[in-house]
């Protein structure tokens, strides 16, 4: 059954790769984009089969594909971890894949709609191939067809400035994240002589470096901070659909390729550290950051930041408390991190499936030109709210589960001995507790501002409720998010774990019989009586939608608690009547955020590169006999150093 | 195993053959550069069918008879015709290096070939005759003379010498160092160069300096005059 499913999903993706490229060229468009995205439907359910049927037995398969050399090998092995990351990415490629089929459309250039579902698929299938992957050559070659795959995607719109402006920020990073897994696969290879994944053995020292680099590249791609930069630029240049796929599942196959090495290579207590450290700082940072934004879909890229913050906290407590001798405990947060890591792959991708939606309906980003949202647009309205409650970690939703379970890890951090560890581990449960509660800060302002109260546009005004088929897609994934929490605990016990949770159902029930009690209660005991009244207006005669409580106004409070971090600048500009300054003219108030880590680390670092470049770039003049010159030189330095050293 | 008489012969040649090297890096008339050239392969002709006489390979005989058929006849008065229809007689633009210090410097290369083989290539155990050590180490310091006069030289017609001259510095020491199969792809490349520039040489007309040649190939690289112009008509569309 395995040998027969695994093929299946990449045949299937084999076709819907192909078929819209065939399409656009005879000029059947749009047939054959949905007969490829039902390929990618019919993919994603083989591979989520294969998947689970190796997650549920805790067997494992493996395929060798095609050897270029004894050393270049393409062979998979698909065991239960990357049988999880494996059911991650069908479901959620599954999802956007129904999502897309009505979404695609609403591209403005009839051969990018095909070329978009085309390279979708590559991209997925690339993603597949990536988590599959035994040798690290192939691991390597389809990470790096993931990347280029997603950089074309994001290019989509290419003709706009802020598109460019993403691509490059994405083309630089995604290739150092690139460079970064060469050097640590090279490295390995040098000193164990194999590119196979199950034979890396070297000293401490050796797996140190070769650590580093793998945190970074993995870092890089997972968008942790201070890397992160190309998130809130590559998201909302690129297309609903892809910056699902992107946030939901690509970020998470860098998780996967960190906990796939850090399980294989020797583990140091400073590493856990490093990895809870740069947890920590993205969890809280980026929280801290999508709080000031009013951009809709760079606000998830920054909570996409922070929850890979949050996943990485449980894979350092992981590190730490196995190290020390608690298995039990660093199994708790190593459970708690991959499920949420299924989590927040589920609930970011509906979320930001909803948002392309209402994207799409409004025609802005911006969530202070929304409003009104709940009414137009009512089932994407409960299908964001379902997605906004989920990243908030609030019960019974997913979220909730799997922060309790690297909560619970952290709680029993008394049981180390080392006072250091403990006291690093108390000071992230605190940082950790002030991310969850801004979180959920920040999602009712997203919720509350672009959903409630009256339209601030015209277009919002106008917004009309999405397509069947962009209501599908995402109320699959949040049908997820309330099975996954409520039905979490009795999950685990088929899978045959036991933690110490709370049974989420009982919760659940008990929760929603509240609920339904205090609502009928209020509808017995409330007067029949309708009254109607204007809300008080600060006495201006009549209230428009001016008047509403603005994105920028709930989140002023926090910014100005937190200026230091965000930098803030007021800059204020007086004229007055007198001389004395007492009667008033006119004036200019600005509010400026410095973008940090932009001015202060990637510009310097951009600048120095840019100079060498010009250097470099002298040396090239397009004159052929300058060029045999060098050739000439660099043989000549050869043969002298060949008669130094032979 | 080469005899003595043949190995004193074999020497002499190879010696000619580096002077011809050193004349076509200083001599300055086209046409004479065109006839020594034409020498210098009829040189290395003689040295394989010497070769040939003396180990009986019939490889040898062949490359004897391509060499003469290809690089004595063929090219030479093909690059004659060439040079006939530009009308340039005599160069006298050089870059980086005069005739006379590119010598001076071919000199210097020659001594570090000497050095740089003698403690590598010992270690091969191939050098129990001193003549193989010798050619080797005159082809290559002839395919580096030839590169010298490519990158001095200003006129399109004396680089594409300067490129045979590397190529029969190649063959001069694949001639003593069968053994090498890089040599052989070296040997290709330099061939393809040579052939894609003669074969440009011919689709494009003649152009004295390949930069004009760039220029006129690349219509990116239009004088900056005309791309406002091309603008503004763009937007009276």
């Amino acid at each position: 059954m395995l040998e027969f499913l695994f093929p299946l999903g990449l045949a299937a993706f084999f076709l819907a790769v192909v078929v819209p490229l065939v399409g656009s060229k005879i000029g059947a468009g749009k047939v054959t984009r949905q007969a490829s995205l039902i390929a990618t439907i019919v993919a994603c359910g083989a591979i989520l089969a294969f998947a689970l049927e190796i997650v549920f037995s805790n067997q494992s398969f493996s395929l060798f594909v095609y050897q270029i050399t004894p050393q270049f090998q393409f062979s998979f092995l698909v065991d239960r971890l990357a049988a999880f990351f494996l059911t991650l990415i069908a479901v959620v490629s599954l999802a956007v894949a129904i999502y897309s089929i009505s979404y695609v459309e609403h591209t403005e250039h009839e051969e990018r709609k095909n070329l978009i579902v085309s390279f979708m698929n590559i991209f997925i299938v690339s993603m597949v191939l990536v988590v599959a992957s035994f040798s690290m050559f192939s691991f390597l070659f389809f990470w790096e067809i993931m990347a280029l795959s997603s950089f074309l995607l994001v290019m989509s719109e290419f003709e706009k400035k802020e598109t460019q402006k993403a691509g490059i920020f994405y083309f630089v990073m995604t290739h150092l994240s690139t460079l970064f897994l060469l050097f640590a696969f090279l490295f390995i290879y040098t000193v164990t002589g194999t590119f196979d994944m199950g034979q890396i053995r070297a000293e401490p020292l050796i797996t140190s470096v070769a650590f580093v680099f793998l945190f970074l590249g993995f870092g890089i791609k997972a968008g942790i901070i201070p890397f992160h930069k190309w998130l809130p630029y590559a998201h909302p240049a690129s297309p609903s659909n892809i910056s699902a796929l992107m946030s939901g599942v690509m970020i998470k196959v860098a998780v996967y390729g960190l906990i796939r090495f850090l399980l294989l290579l020797p583990m140091q207590t400073w590493w856990g550290i490093l990895i809870l450290a740069a947890g920590t700082t993205s969890a809280v940072l980026g929280v801290i950051y999508a709080l000031k934004e009013h951009d809709i879909k760079r606000l998830l890229a920054y909570h996409s930041i922070e929850n890979i913050g949050i996943i990485l906290i449980g894979v350092g407590l992981y590190v730490i408390f196995s190290l020390a001798g608690f298995e039990a405990i660093a199994f708790l947060a190593l459970a708690g991190a991959l499920f949420h890591t299924l989590n927040h792959a589920i609930f970011k991708s509906l979320l930001f499936m909803t948002s392309g939606s209402i994207v799409n309906a409004t025609g802005t980003r911006n969530i202070e030109e929304m409003g009104g949202l709940i009414k137009r647009m009512p089932k994407t309205a409960l299908l964001f709210l379902i997605g906004a409650v989920s990243i908030s970690a609030l019960p019974p939703f997913n979220g909730f589960v799997s922060e309790l379970m690297i909560f619970q890890a952290f709680f029993q951090s008394t049981v180390l001995a080392n006072p250091f560890l403990e006291v690093i581990l108390i000071s992230s449960l605190a940082v950790f507790a002030l991310t969850s509660a801004l979180a959920a800060a920040c999602f009712v302002k997203a919720f509350g501002i672009t959903f409630l109260a009256l339209p601030r546009s015209e277009e919002a005004k106008e917004a009309k409720e999405s397509p069947k088929l962009m209501i599908i897609g995402p109320a699959i994934l949040a049908a997820m998010c309330v099975a996954l929490g409520v039905l979490s605990l009795q999950l685990f016990s088929v899978l045959g774990f036991s933690f110490p949770l709370p049974n989420m159902l009982f919760i659940g029930a008990l929760l929603s019989g509240f609920y339904v009690f205090t609502f009928a209660a209020l509808r017995e005991v409330a007067s029949r009586r309708e009254r109607i009244a204007e809300t008080w207006g600060c006495g201006f005669p009549t209230q428009t939608s001016k008047m509403e409580y603005t994105a920028s106004g709930f989140s002023e409070p926090i910014v100005t608690i937190l200026k230091s971090i965000f930098r803030t600048q007021k800059k204020s500009e007086r004229n007055y009547y007198d001389d004395k300054g007492v009667i008033f003219k006119d004036g200019k108030a600005e509010i400026h955020l410095m973008n940090f880590f932009e001015e202060r680390l990637y510009m310097p670092v951009a600048n120095i590169v840019r100079k060498v470049s010009l250097k470099v770039n002298n040396l090239q003049r397009g004159d052929v006999d300058l060029h045999v010159a060098y050739a000439f030189a660099t043989i000549v330095v050869f043969l002298l150093i060949i008669w130094w050293f032979a | 195993m080469i005899i003595a008489p043949v190995e004193n012969v074999a020497q002499i040649l190879i010696v000619l053959i580096l002077a011809t090297a050193a004349v076509i890096i200083m001599k300055r008339d086209i046409r004479s550069l065109i006839k020594t050239y034409a020498f210098q392969s009829l040189l290395l002709a003689v040295m394989a069918l010497l070769l040939f006489s003396a180990t009986g390979s019939l490889t040898l005989l062949y490359l004897a008879i391509i060499i003469i058929v290809s690089k004595v006849l063929i090219i030479p008065r093909f690059m004659g015709i060439v040079a006939k229809r530009l009308n340039i007689k005599r160069d006298v633009k050089f870059h980086f290096l005069s005739p006379t210090t590119s010598l001076l410097a071919s000199i210097v290369i020659i001594l570090f070939v000497y050095l740089s083989f003698s403690s590598l290539l010992s270690e091969l155990n191939r050098f129990n005759s001193s003549i193989f050590f010798l050619g080797a180490t005159v082809g290559m310091s002839i395919v580096f003379m030839g590169m010298i006069v490519i990158f001095t030289r200003k006129q399109t017609i004396t680089n594409i010498v300067g490129y045979l001259t590397m190529e029969n510095g190649v063959v001069l020491f694949s001639l003593f160092l069968t053994e090498l199969p890089l040599l052989i792809e070296v040997l290709i490349i330099v061939d393809l160069i040579m052939l894609t520039l003669i074969a440009t040489i011919l689709a494009f007309g003649i152009d004295s300096t390949i930069e004009e040649f760039h220029n006129r190939l690349n219509p990116f690289i239009s004088p900056p005059k005309e791309t406002p112009q091309k603008q503004s008509e763009d937007d009276e569309q």
